[in-house]
């Protein structure tokens, strides 16, 4: 039944370009989505892990991933009702290509197969292009290419990770099977020389796609450019289907005895990202790609934790969940910025909560989720990632983690807190009318919910939500040591 | 036994010295072919050549020895290499192991003189012509260079004569695409050394596009006939090099054989002449990329073989 | 006898590679790219009948999807692009010719030391496919960075595919069909999207050189 997270998509995708109106295509769009949150939800409560096929199956990792995206688009697709206003490119177009992206990020998380994930991937990365392309501007187009061409070489090295890996199984076994929980199973046999180069390519490969620096660079454009949903999607949901791609590799490779080996590179490229988010983000004058390098970071924190092992695998989950929802609110909050100071520059936008107090109270609420500030959840995240490093002795890390966030929360800050406090500058349109009002429940309802999320999954973990992250979490162990009370060592003081 | 070795060399030596001009006749005649003309006689050259020789040479009043000494120096350094080099059987008069390396300082002590001597003259023309000399010299060298390491590790030999001996046949068999890479290699150095088109054109009459001519203007007489002799032979030389690492003779091929050398170095001018026929000289400005080209294919070809030795 | 014809296509496509980079003209450079992909092409086939068993039907599927795609299909639409209204069609690199030859033998000889540091753990059909294919994949990355028109990069892009597909031919018994029909087929859409995106690079900005698109930056 899995098959239907995917199929759905696919069928109300084809219905939005079939579809006459607008409307109905706006419709399609939400039900579609809403039909995907219901399957999952119906997942969960059905719990049908254990049936697989040739291709696709449900495992907790997946599961958990699968159901953030679905939250995230959820909540997108009622937000783009509210948002969208004239159609610049085909509408028709626009939304199969959002319900498309929705169905093949599905599909990478569902993926038993290795070359099936990459594929499903590539597909991603492509319906996405048309939407960073929205505006049909100069700018959205360069926008675009840069997009294009930093995935489509990445997911190239990537599938050349995947041919490394295939060749270091071919050792033992002359025909072999891609799929990774079979390679999980026999990864003591696979050859170690090609199984690094593998990790090594897949990393930078689906790195490139995830975001993490030296690679990042086509991030801020594409945020900076796309329209925030679309934004809200790609850093809250793609990087998750690029994060699944590198955890896959890393299941392999920490069975295979390669633990340390992949978690210092990990490690490596985490520190690089939060490093590169904090340079760039002081003295930033676009709040889009101020959040876009906030993405940067928080895609280093969990590569971090996920390299750190143990209590920082678990920490990584919980940092994926609150980045989603994070991210999400963000964006959301950056498009209706948009629409009422029509500007994108920091310095244009003041005082928010003077001249819209419920939005301006969201967004001080999405900057202090962002920051890592309790009670919300990547407080808990980070401070597990702390201890997670101080655990294995790993003091040069903590060191660079902690003051790159803080530099980071300080550049946010500094340049955000003024668009919340202070008078409004003069002569802004308020809203007025009804369609207006209309429009900004749609687009503020899915941010407040959002964040609510955030703030209650961050101040109380209810019990299926700790089972799910702790599973997700138990899979990244080598197979030794994969217990469940293994994983939260060290993270008693966390709710 | 030198003596008697030496003794059988004096025909075959005496061929190879006879038949230099002939190929430069068939080239010509390719070319007048191609361009549906009758072209000159078939020994114009050895006409051109006696003409030369009955002439006195005119000397500048700049020049001094060195200008002198250069065609003389030229053609004595390449037929020293004529020595070297086996051209119609599969053996050198004079070979000994690490010949190639003394092969490698005639050629540059030839190519040396003729340079002085063109700057010699202290014309700005011969001057430039120099510099192009030498540059695309310079470029070609490696390129031979490492085809004779090729071959050199194929046989495990640094006697020119065994190096491009019946040894290369085991290596066509097995290294096929490294050899052909080699073969390929040699061609370009072959045109370039000698002063063909694609590189240079021989037939061109406007200085400022002129290498090898340009800087031969000023001699006259028996030396220019000296310097017209020495580009036919090294020709030969070089395209025996060409042809017997491309084509590799067994050992007992025996008197048969040499008569098929002279068929194939006719066949090697008859391609030269379809070359200069069907393309253009290059712009000056892209012939380091051919000969950087050449260079690549022989250190490809390097590579293979070297990963056939150790895998 | 296979394995030497097999060779001699392995090592004519990495020489390809260099006249991609020392090609001055674009649609020259294409048609290099087709002529890459055309021996490319014939590679699963020969590689099918170097193994003892009769080679199965995805051989042929796999030879000819990257025959239709590779060599006519992107090609076509590479030139389609590249001739609707274009003016200047010099390659306008960022690094000289002669350079970026002889950066690109540098390549292929590193690789061929980095094949020989990674022994195969398995009989490969021949030496030469992983240096082969390492080698066109550093030079498309070469051609990638060091070109200013958004076509050659899409070119770059192609041929970094080009060594990940020879790279694959170590690995053709193996992969499902299926898995390499979808390669194939997300490969040709994303060719497809960034030729629309050129098209519009072109008409939006007069031309089609990356380099001036450098609006998007830190403020």
């Amino acid at each position: 039944m899995h098959v239907l997270l995917i199929v759905v998509p696919v069928i109300f995708a084809a219905a939005c370009i079939a579809l006459p109106g607008p409307r109905l295509r706006l419709a399609s769009l939400v039900l579609g989505c809403a039909a995907h949150l219901g399957v999952t939800i119906w997942s969960w409560s059905a719990g049908f892990g254990g049936k697989v096929d040739l291709f696709f199956g449900i495992e907790p990792l997946g599961h958990l991933f699968v159901s953030l995206m679905s939250v995230l688009f959820a909540a997108t697709s009622v937000y783009f009702v509210g948002y969208h206003r004239k159609a610049l490119l085909s509408q028709r177009i626009f939304l199969a290509c959002m319900l498309a992206l929705l169905a093949s990020l599905s599909a990478v998380c569902l993926s038993r197969h290795l070359g099936v994930l990459w594929v499903a991937m590539e597909t991603a990365s492509l319906t996405a292009t048309p939407l960073i392309y929205f505006r049909l501007s100069a700018r959205s187009l360069e926008a675009t290419w840069k997009f294009l061409l930093m995935n489509s070489v990445g997911i190239a090295l990537a599938l050349l990770g995947v041919f490394c890996i295939a060749v270091a199984a071919s050792e033992t076994e002359p025909v072999l099977s891609l799929v990774w929980s079979d390679l999980i199973l026999r990864a003591g046999e696979l050859n170690v020389v090609w199984l690094r180069a593998g990790f090594l390519l897949a990393l930078v490969g689906f790195g490139a796609k995830m975001g993490l620096s030296p690679l990042h660079s086509w991030k801020p454009d594409a945020y900076g450019e796309a329209p925030p949903p679309v934004a809200a999607l790609l850093s809250g949901g793609m990087t998750l289907g690029a994060f699944i791609g590198i955890l896959r590799i890393l299941q392999i490779c920490s069975a295979a005895g390669l633990a340390d080996f992949a978690g210092g590179w990990l490690v490596v490229f985490g520190l690089l990202s939060i490093a590169t988010a904090a340079v760039f983000v002081v003295g930033n004058n676009d709040y889009r790609r101020i959040f876009a390098y906030t993405s940067v970071e928080h895609m280093g924190v969990m590569v971090i934790g996920v390299g750190l092992g143990h209590g920082g695998s678990y920490a990584s989950m919980l940092h994926a969940l609150h980045n989603t929802l994070n991210k999400g609110v963000l964006f959301f909050m950056a498009g209706f910025f948009w629409r009422l100071y029509k500007s994108n520059r920091v310095s244009d936008v003041r005082g928010a909560l003077h001249h819209h107090p419920v939005a301006g109270v969201l967004f001080l609420g999405g900057l202090c989720a962002t920051c890592g500030l309790p009670p919300f959840g990547m407080f808990f995240s980070e401070l597990g990632i702390v201890f997670a490093a101080a655990q294995r002795a790993q003091w040069w890390v903590l060191g660079l983690f902690l003051l790159t966030l803080c530099i980071v929360f300080v550049g946010v800050m500094t340049a955000m807190l003024p668009m919340v406090f202070g008078p409004p500058p003069e002569k802004l349109d308020s809203v007025r009318g009804d369609e207006e009002r209309w429009r900004s429940i749609a687009m503020l309802t899915p941010a407040a919910l959002l964040l609510l999320a955030a703030f209650v999954f961050g101040a109380y973990q209810p019990a299926f939500l700790r089972d799910a992250l702790c599973a997700a979490a138990a899979t990244l162990q080598p197979p030794a040591t994969a217990s469940l009370a293994a994983v939260p060592r060290g993270m008693e003081v966390l709710p | 036994m030198t003596a008697v070795r030496a003794i059988l060399f004096v025909p075959e030596l005496a061929l190879v010295l006879a038949m230099p001009p002939m190929l430069m006749s068939v080239i010509a005649k390719t070319k007048a072919w191609f361009g549906g003309r009758v072209g000159p006689p078939w020994l114009q050259p050895y006409y051109d050549l006696h003409k030369l020789i009955q002439k006195h040479a005119v000397y500048s009043k700049t020049t001094t020895w060195v200008f002198r000494a250069g065609p003389i120096v030229s053609l004595a350094a390449l037929l020293t290499a004529a020595t070297l080099i086996p051209v119609l059987s599969n053996e050198s008069l004079m070979g000994f192991s690490g010949d190639v390396i003394l092969l490698a300082y005639l050629l540059a002590l030839g190519r040396m003189f003729t340079v002085l001597a063109a700057m010699d003259t202290g014309s700005s023309f011969e001057g430039m012509g120099a510099s192009r000399e030498v540059t695309f010299g310079a470029m070609s060298e490696p390129a031979l260079f490492l085809a004779f390491v090729v071959m050199a590790v194929a046989t495990k030999s640094l006697q020119l004569s065994e190096m491009i001996g019946p040894g290369l046949l085991l290596e066509w068999r097995i290294a096929g695409p490294a050899m052909i890479l080699v073969a390929g290699a040699l061609f370009v150095v072959l045109l370039t050394e000698t002063c063909r088109v694609p590189v240079d054109d021989p037939a061109t009459h406007l200085e400022l596009t002129m290498i090898h001519e340009v800087m031969v203007l000023d001699h006259s007489g028996p030396e220019f006939a000296f310097i017209t002799y020495g580009i036919a032979l090294k020709f030969t030389l070089l395209g025996s090099i060409l042809i017997h690492a491309a084509i590799p003779h067994s050992q007992e091929i025996g008197l048969f054989g040499s008569t098929l050398r002279i068929a194939e170095l006719g066949v090697l001018a008859v391609l030269v002449g379809v070359v200069e026929s069907a393309t253009a000289r290059l712009r000056l400005n892209r012939i380091p990329m051919f000969l950087a080209g050449a260079t690549v294919l022989s250190a490809i070809a390097v590579v293979l073989v070297l990963m056939r030795r150790t895998g | 006898m296979l394995r030497s014809v097999m060779d001699s296509i392995l090592i004519l496509a990495a020489l390809l590679n260099l006249a991609m980079l020392a090609t001055s003209r674009m649609a020259a450079c294409i048609r290099t790219f087709a002529v890459q992909s055309l021996l490319l092409a014939l590679l699963p086939v020969a590689v099918g009948f170097s193994h003892d068993a009769a080679p199965g039907v995805h051989v042929f599927a796999i030879a000819a999807g990257t025959m239709g795609l590779k060599v006519l299909l992107i090609p076509w639409i590479l030139l389609r692009v590249l001739r609707s209204g274009e003016i200047h069609r010099e390659v306008e690199p960022f690094i000289g010719f002669t350079a970026s030859v002889l950066l690109g033998a540098l390549i292929i000889v590193a690789s061929f030391a980095f094949a020989d540091g990674m022994p195969l753990p398995s009989r490969a059909p021949t030496d030469l496919l992983v240096p082969v294919a390492v080698a066109t994949l550093f030079n498309g990355l070469l051609i990638l960075v060091s070109r200013a028109k958004a076509i050659t990069q899409v070119l770059g892009y192609l041929v970094v595919e080009n060594g990940v597909f020879v790279f694959g031919l170590l690995l053709l018994d193996q992969t499902p069909a299926l898995v390499e029909l979808g390669i194939l087929l997300d490969l040709f859409v994303g060719v497809f999207i960034m030729g629309i995106v050129v098209y519009h690079i072109r008409r939006e900005f007069d031309h089609m050189d990356t380099h001036l698109l450098d609006a998007l930056r830190e403020s």
